[in-house]
């Protein structure tokens, strides 16, 4: 049973495979229906499917496939034209293949299909009793005007008359074959045959002529051909998507050469290994995962490394300690970059079926349509290769209807007759660009705007001040299309909205420029990965939070009086833009204690189409961050997208940029400076009501302090060091009315204190005084610089101590 | 010598495997705790762990017993005050207070606790319902364990980590 679960897994994955390819061959094959290489490819799929299934007892499958290689087999010995009708139904069929072998993988069984609609097809198509006789040459004849329109790229050194030629006999020809007799039939195809084969050693011979290198096909019998590995088959591929693409066709013919050279010379050594082993994702995955621990590990290596750096300056192990740290932390990167290549796939596994999209989409639209395909070796990681088909596949359909005009129209406009559809795929830094050019009408920002005021999707007011930017933007609002009519093609006002949706989820950025009547051009920006990322540390009072940098687009630096407001909204003037606002701390209910100053910094977002400015308190720095999710009892807290683990060891939460521009919606202006210290000051009435802390790290130094102070009858706090002050300070139980500061203090001492709490807007008139033994002026000058009021110097009375403090707290001495 | 020590080694063994076995047949083993007055406790195969208080991270957005979030070793756990959930007022930490990590399958998450009192093994004979005045699926208690000289609360692990809000 195992053994038979792993064969099927194997062919289930080879066939999934061999599919994807075939699409590509089979399109390209309708364009260029004498490619004997490209027939004997696809025959070869359908026959390695069906000889598989039927090992394995998928009779459906065996069943459809066998007729599928019926017509197939036809066509490559020449007894079949492919003709678009005939590609319809082989098509059709193959459309059902993939049908049935994604039931097998769901199912285990091919049942609950019905395939003999199609096998009929197949068959009146293969036996050409529908095949009229008198449309084989018309179609013939448009063939021949293609082909003299676009000489094949493949073979760019045929001589194109002879190919002619042949298909005017075979055309001629080709009426009389319901006359013969079988064997007369036979006797044709055997002659037709040789005929072909002879005419492709020729070919061959003029190519190997012109300085070539051809692999001897003609000699190789059908077993050996199956043997060269799916590299080869990849690589005539690759030039048939880009037949005409003019400026990487030279050096790709080139490369391509160089594999079948590479490929050849495996014919002769059979022996050779296949170069690349399959791995089960999960591994991988799990691979990341640790790789994702080692980052952050790394991450901290080099924050102890900096700490210890500044402790034992000078010392010599130090060189030996950042040499360990740098290549640590340099390998860590490469072994990480070597990771995520594993995990990369060519976007050509996207772009592979479109040919055959547009195709389809043409026909059903009466349009004719070019595709242009470039940088289909652009490698991404592969959970992202599987997101961005979807959105693809709805830019590319809108283009097709709404882009691109009708036949008429675009003579009409003196453009020519077919539209043009570019896609391309580049990298741009950290990202991979996948751009959608059309040359069809362009997006009307008018239109756009009359259109989602008629739906309600905007107001009059938001219509008046959009930008063209921003009215280009609501193709992608839900609940917009901008057909006319609903076609089977788009118009449901679904799709556009589908291209934000997964975009946002990929951290992407969509930008799209358009001109009414020459074109339009959507740039997806998609960072290469989604497991580790680099991210934008921001501060916001004592809290930090992660930003992924793919959703930065700036940061600025601004004084609080550039800040407007405008219908309720906070908004500045980034150059000619006007950008709204929010602050970081309304959206995640941050206490404002610490005043931030005059100045704030401003992240500016940039999101699927949208832009928003964050004022963050203070800009930390760029750091490699790994995701981590806040498990099932947090999960899907909003604004929240996991979390990362410092340098440090603590949690610095990520910031989910789409859902932060949500919230933003909901956020009103407030002004930027609330007084802290709003609360009411509770009338003192008994001695108790004044709180007094005292900061000493020594035991008897305290118990000084408590015993001169407790005859006053006020409530006293105790602290050992400036970080538990600052932490009592923090949890706010009581409402402190002066401090006793030691100077000399383990962890934080009373200078790095004072200046601490008058950070806080609370505490800015929060007496300090200190206590201590130091008495050098320098020292008194330290103290009234970080912020204290008096400087009582050890020894001192009992009286001494309780009259300052009395006198610092404003103590009513009728209460004690 | 080496003899008598195996002697030994196989009667305690012996033993020791007798115990287990009449132990899981009626007692189950519990870990106790106090927040505000009350002792309460769970069964100690619900227990992870029990750390120290070490920092947390603030979650926005969540009820004020989440305090937010703590890293354990690489992984990015929850921490719940069972004071604050409780209906206590908050409560500065000690040198008593613990975190103990609790799972139940794949939910994980760090309880605040005042302090531990001790791991016990109560007969399942000796543990009552919980009072009936509660709705039985919206209580966190799972029953009531008596012992000599005081009662304890057992909790429903499995509420605990189920988010309510």
């Amino acid at each position: 049973m195992d053994e038979f679960q792993e064969i099927l897994q194997d062919f289930l994955v080879e066939s999934f495979e061999l599919i994807e390819q075939l699409d590509q061959d089979l399109v390209e094959l309708e364009t260029n229906p004498q490619d004997l290489d490209l027939l004997n490819r696809i025959f070869r799929v359908a026959h390695t499917v069906k000889g598989a299934s039927s090992f394995l007892n998928f009779d459906i499958l065996t069943h459809l496939t066998h007729h599928m290689e019926d017509i197939l087999n036809k066509a490559r010995h020449g007894d079949l034209v492919i003709t678009p009708d005939v590609m319809d139904v082989v098509l059709e069929s193959i459309d059902l293949m993939k049908e049935l072998l994604t039931t097998i993988r769901d199912t285990g069984s091919d049942n609950g299909i019905d395939v003999s609609a199609c096998v009929a097809r197949l068959d009146a198509k293969s036996n050409g009793t529908e095949a009229p006789t008198d449309i084989a040459p018309a179609h013939n004849k448009q063939f021949q005007e293609v082909k003299a329109e676009e000489p094949k790229a493949e073979k760019p050194k045929v001589e194109e008359p002879k190919v002619e030629e042949v298909d005017a006999s075979e055309s001629e020809e080709e009426p009389n074959y319901d006359d013969m007799s079988e064997d007369e039939v036979e006797a044709e195809i055997a002659r037709l045959l040789a005929q072909r084969q002879e005419e492709d050693k020729a070919k061959r011979q003029a190519k190997v002529d012109a300085g070539e290198d051809v692999p001897q096909m003609p000699d190789v019998d059908e077993e050996e051909e199956e043997k060269p590995a799916p590299k080869e088959e990849a690589a005539p591929k690759a030039t048939a998507i880009v037949p005409k693409a003019a400026p990487s066709s030279p050096r790709r013919q080139e490369s391509d050469d160089e594999d079948i050279k590479a490929a050849a010379p495996a014919k002769s050594a059979p022996a050779m290994v296949e170069q690349t082993i399959r791995v089960d994702v999960k591994r991988l995955d799990h691979l990341m995962n640790l790789i994702g621990e080692l980052v952050l590990a790394k991450n901290r290596l080099i924050k102890i490394n900096v700490d210890v750096e500044e402790r034992y300056e000078g010392e010599e192990f130090l060189e030996e300690l950042n040499q360990v740290v740098s290549i640590v932390s340099l390998v860590t990167t490469d072994l990480q970059i070597a990771v995520m290549k594993t995990r990369m796939l060519p976007i050509g596994k996207v772009f592979n079926k479109f040919p055959r999209m547009i195709r389809d989409l043409s026909r059903e639209l009466n349009k004719k349509i070019d595709l242009e395909i470039y940088g289909e070796d652009t490698e991404l990681d592969k959970s992202i290769v599987e997101e961005i088909g979807d959105p693809l596949v709805h830019i590319i359909r809108n283009s097709c209807d709404h882009g691109v005009e009708s036949t008429a129209d675009r003579i009409a406009q003196g453009k020519s007759e077919t539209g043009k559809i570019i896609l391309k795929a580049y990298n741009e830094g950290n990202h991979i660009v996948v751009q959608i050019d059309d040359d069809g009408k362009g997006l009307d920002t008018e239109m756009l705007k009359n259109k989602s005021l008629e739906k309600g999707v905007i107001t009059e007011k938001e219509a008046d001040s959009m930008t063209d930017k921003e009215a280009f933007a609501l193709i992608f609002r839900p609940g917009f299309s901008t057909a006319a009519a609903v076609t089977s093609v788009s118009g449901r006002g679904v799709g556009m909205d589908v291209v934000k949706t997964n975009i946002e989820k990929l951290n992407g950025i969509i930008d799209i420029d358009s001109e009414v009547g020459k074109g339009t051009s959507i740039k997806l920006k998609i960072p290469l990965t989604l497991a580790i990322i680099q991210a934008l540390l921001v501060g916001v009072q004592e809290e930090y939070y992660a930003i992924p940098l793919a959703s930065v687009l700036e940061t600025v630096r601004i004084s609080k009086d550039e800040i407007y407001t405008v219908d309720n909204r906070s908004v500045m003037r980034l150059r000619d833009e006007v950008l709204s606002l929010v602050h970081i701390g309304d959206i995640f209910e941050v206490e404002r204690i610490i005043d931030a100053g005059e100045h704030a910094y401003v992240v500016v977002l940039g999101l699927a189409e949208s832009k928003l400015g964050l004022i963050v308190d203070s800009l930390v720095g760029q750091e490699e961050i790994v995701i981590k999710s806040l498990g099932e009892y947090l999960k899907g807290m909003e604004g929240v997208a996991g979390a990362t683990i410092r340098g440090d060891g603590g949690v610095t939460l990520i910031v989910d940029v789409a859902a932060l521009m949500q919230m933003a919606k909901g956020v009103k202006a407030k002004p930027m400076l609330e007084s802290g210290s709003s609360g009411v000051v509770k009338e003192k009435t008994k001695a108790s009501d004044y709180t007094v802390m005292i900061v000493d790290d020594s035991k008897t130094d305290r118990t000084i302090m408590r015993k001169s102070l407790e005859p006053l009858g006020i409530t006293l706090v105790e602290a050992v060091d400036g970080q538990e002050a600052l932490n009592i300070l923090k949890q706010a139980e009581h409402n402190f009315d002066a401090m006793l500061i030691d100077i000399e203090m383990p962890r934080m001492d009373g200078y790095t204190l004072a200046g601490e709490i008058k950070k806080y807007n609370k505490y800015k008139n929060l007496p300090l005084i200190a206590v201590t033994s130091r008495t050098s002026k320098s020292d008194r000058m330290r103290g009234v610089e970080s912020g204290m009021v008096e400087y009582i110097t050890k020894p001192y009375s009992p009286d001494y101590l309780a009259s300052v403090v009395s006198r610092n707290i404003k103590f009513k001495a009728e209460l004690a | 010598m080496s003899d008598k020590l195996k002697n030994i080694i196989s009667k305690q063994s012996d033993q020791q495997s007798r115990g287990t076995v009449s132990q899981l047949e009626d007692a189950v083993q519990l870990v106790g705790f106090i927040i505000g007055d009350e002792e309460y406790s769970v069964p100690i195969l619900n227990i992870q762990e029990i750390i120290k208080p070490i920092p947390w991270t603030r979650v926005p957005q969540t009820p004020d017993y989440v305090l937010g979030v703590f890293n354990l070793r690489g992984s990015v756990i929850p921490l719940i005050d069972l004071r604050l959930k409780f209906g206590l007022r908050t409560k500065k930490h000690t040198d008593e207070t613990r975190f103990i990590v609790m799972k139940e399958g794949n939910e994980v998450a760090g309880f605040v606790i005042d302090r531990l009192t001790e791991a016990l093994r109560i007969r399942k004979s000796d543990i009552g319902p919980a009072p009936d005045t509660l709705q039985e699926d919206e209580s966190m208690i799972d029953g009531v364990g008596k012992q000599s000289d005081r009662i304890i609360t057992i909790l429903k692990v499995k509420k605990l980590l189920e988010r309510d809000f």
